[in-house]
């Protein structure tokens, strides 16, 4: 394989530096080197510091892509300014391909930012991110092929219809004639708009505009679909009908990114739920985790028969996992523990020698909301500081 | 290029899909031109045969207004959010500014076309007069197309502040150019400012075209050069400005 120019972002540096080489293998899986051509490659600091100086080394054997190959999306130190204000401050974020990847945080955290820079809708103020390997500032117009937006309004052609704003999507992305009628009609059908497909834009409800800003994802079905809002406005019955469409689009191959500040949507549609706030990224996981992540997060309500002694009420509190155990009646306690599934048959065997019984227990695990509370709110900013 | 086409299609289907809006063009040109022309150049003996003069300054201010449009049309489609998803589409931003140049074009060609084709006919022209002078307008429509375009990065920021200058400027460069009123009928110091204006060399042009009293004109090699290098810089400037404008914009 010939040699290549590739550009390296050095993070012990914070230096874009230039390196020749072969960058073929990595993980003993071939790259695209196309895809590499000019676009900003980031090297872990550990790869940086163990090895040789030769760069060509860790491009080979060791380097730790930022176009790696199981990453759909990934920023650089993102950052959008709006003169001193910072819509998205420095931002670090992976999406996995395959994946569906919920951004969850309140008005103004930078979310919708996030997706028109992905979509290269807006330029960064500085930083970079790939989609599929694509560079957003250099290689805008492959991104473009690559990722598909639904805005959060919908957006288009006001006095068009419904048939012709899919069909002209359709036609921007290649497709034509008999297969892109059938594509367009069936699209309309799956998105119960079949019977407004002749209404002038303007004349739809607000659930129908939305629907069709969502239904032009599904026309080309992009490598990246990124839904801004996808149920803002919408009944629930189009909710239900919008997410399930969203889910089915991720088993067809798509990776996908959906700002949200709706917890039920995020809950529903999530692999992994990214919750934001200021511009930057709180924090990333799967959603059990994030809810054990919450000390004391789970609420145990235990009944007890006679009553609850003090040496019981100890011996609850010293069982690993106890966060705080609060006595609401003689027979009644409230205990704050993590990970309920651990700490329950622990509590049962310690009390078992008090001769306490042990009645009734009600386990209730915290909501998303109060992750979301949690990570916005007090702590967040503690954590951060 | 595939998708260049498809949007300028759609755009075409969108921009006459409202007939009233062509037609009020052709009407207001013949309201002009039958009552108000008629009535003027009555009064107006010099210079020769001001009727067909005032004609070809009315073509110049249509183009103007159409040309116009064409700007405030980039912004409203910034605004309504049309030009977001289009610029989320696949297509080059060097493309996006050519199509809708070309789309403006288009636009002048059919508003502007018929009464151009009415004033050639009304005065005995020759055919070939309708192509030099039909290039005329296009050139100047590229130009005028070029500033307002470029100007739509003011109306980011405020779309009362673009209409205010739009209207302004409109107003100055119509007023202090030779589209209504020869050189030679100018005050010494409305001459020296029209010399300054683009429209002044354009109205020229097209009336050198037209062989309309060519004593009273600029020399049509100074036009010329004028009109191309003015389509040409505002052309250049929109093609700097307005991608670096639309991917600054925080909402629309």
């Amino acid at each position: 394989m010939p040699n290549r120019t590739v550009k390296i972002f050095n993070s012990n540096s914070r230096r874009a530096e230039t390196a020749r080489g072969s960058p073929s293998l990595v993980n003993g899986a071939r790259l695209r080197t196309s895809s590499l051509r000019g676009s900003w490659v980031r090297i872990p600091p550990p790869a940086l510091l163990s090895g040789t100086r030769d760069r060509n080394v860790f491009l080979c054997i060791t380097g730790t892509f930022g176009v790696g190959l199981n990453t759909a999306v990934q920023t650089f130190d993102l950052t959008k300014a709006y003169g001193n204000a910072k819509a998205l401050d420095a931002l670090n974020l992976k999406v996995r391909q395959g994946e569906i990847l919920v951004l969850l945080g309140p008005n103004g955290s930078g979310k919708t930012t996030f997706l028109n820079l992905i979509s290269t809708v807006l330029r960064p103020t500085s930083g970079t991110a790939t989609v599929m390997g694509y560079d957003i500032v250099k290689q805008s117009l492959k991104v473009r092929e690559t990722i598909g937006i639904s805005f959060q309004e919908p957006r288009g052609f006001w006095r068009h219809k419904p048939y012709h704003i899919l069909s002209f999507h359709a036609a921007i992305y290649g497709l034509k004639g008999k297969e892109k009628s059938e594509v367009v009609d069936q699209t309309l059908k799956d998105f119960e708009l079949w019977t407004s497909r002749n209404k002038r834009f303007m004349e739809l409800s607000g659930g129908q505009g939305k629907r069709l800003e969502v239904a032009k994802l599904f026309v080309n079905r992009p490598k990246v679909a990124v839904f801004d809002e996808p149920t803002a406005m919408v009944d629930l019955d189009g909710k239900r009908l919008i997410w399930d469409k969203i889910r089915q689009l991720r088993e067809q191959g798509s990776t996908l990114v959906v700002a949200t500040n709706e917890v039920r949507e995020a809950e529903y549609l999530a692999d992994r739920i990214s919750i934001m706030k200021g511009g930057k990224e709180v924090v990333t996981q799967d959603l059990r985790t994030l809810k054990d992540s919450i000390s004391g997060g789970d609420v145990v309500e235990v009944g007890v028969s006679p009553t609850i002694t003090s040496g019981a009420l100890k011996a609850i509190e010293e069982v690993p996992g106890t966060v705080r155990v609060t006595q609401t009646s003689e027979n009644m306690l409230n205990a704050f523990v993590n990970r309920s599934e651990d700490w329950l048959p622990q509590m049962m065997a310690s009390v078992q020698s008090f001769g306490v019984k042990i009645t009734s227990i009600r386990v209730s695990e915290p909501s998303l909301d109060d992750v979301f509370l949690h990570y916005t709110g007090k702590e967040a900013v503690k954590a951060s500081a | 290029m595939r998708e260049l086409f498809t949007l300028l299609g759609y755009e075409l289907r969108e921009t006459f899909d409202s007939i009233p809006w062509t037609v009020y063009f052709w009407f207001y040109f013949g309201f002009q031109y039958f009552v108000y022309g008629q009535l003027v150049s009555r009064l107006i003996l010099e210079p020769h045969d001001y009727y067909l003069y005032y004609g070809t300054g009315l073509l110049i201010i249509m183009t103007f207004n159409v040309a116009s449009w064409s700007g405030r049309r980039f912004v409203e489609g910034a605004h309504e959010g049309r030009l977001r998803y289009i610029l989320s589409l696949p297509i080059r931003r060097s493309g996006l500014f050519a199509e809708q140049l070309l789309l403006g074009l288009i636009a002048n060609l059919v508003r502007i076309g018929p009464p151009l084709v009415l004033v050639l006919w009304l005065n005995g022209m020759p055919p070939a007069v309708l192509l030099t002078s039909t290039a005329v307008l296009l050139s100047m429509s590229v130009g005028i197309m070029g500033i307002m375009i470029s100007l739509s990065f003011i109306a980011f920021k405020s779309f009362d502040i673009y209409s205010a200058i739009v209207a302004t400027t409109s107003a100055i460069l119509i007023r202090f150019s030779t589209i209504l009123y020869p050189f030679s009928y100018m005050p010494e110091a409305y001459e020296s400012v029209a010399r300054f204006n683009p429209l002044t060399y354009g109205a020229d042009l097209l009336r050198n075209v037209m062989s309309i009293d060519v004593s009273q004109l600029l020399s049509p090699g100074t036009a010329i050069v004028v009109v191309a290098a003015v389509g040409l810089a505002t052309l250049s400037l929109g093609m700097v400005l307005v991608p670096r404008t639309l991917e600054g914009v925080r909402s629309s």
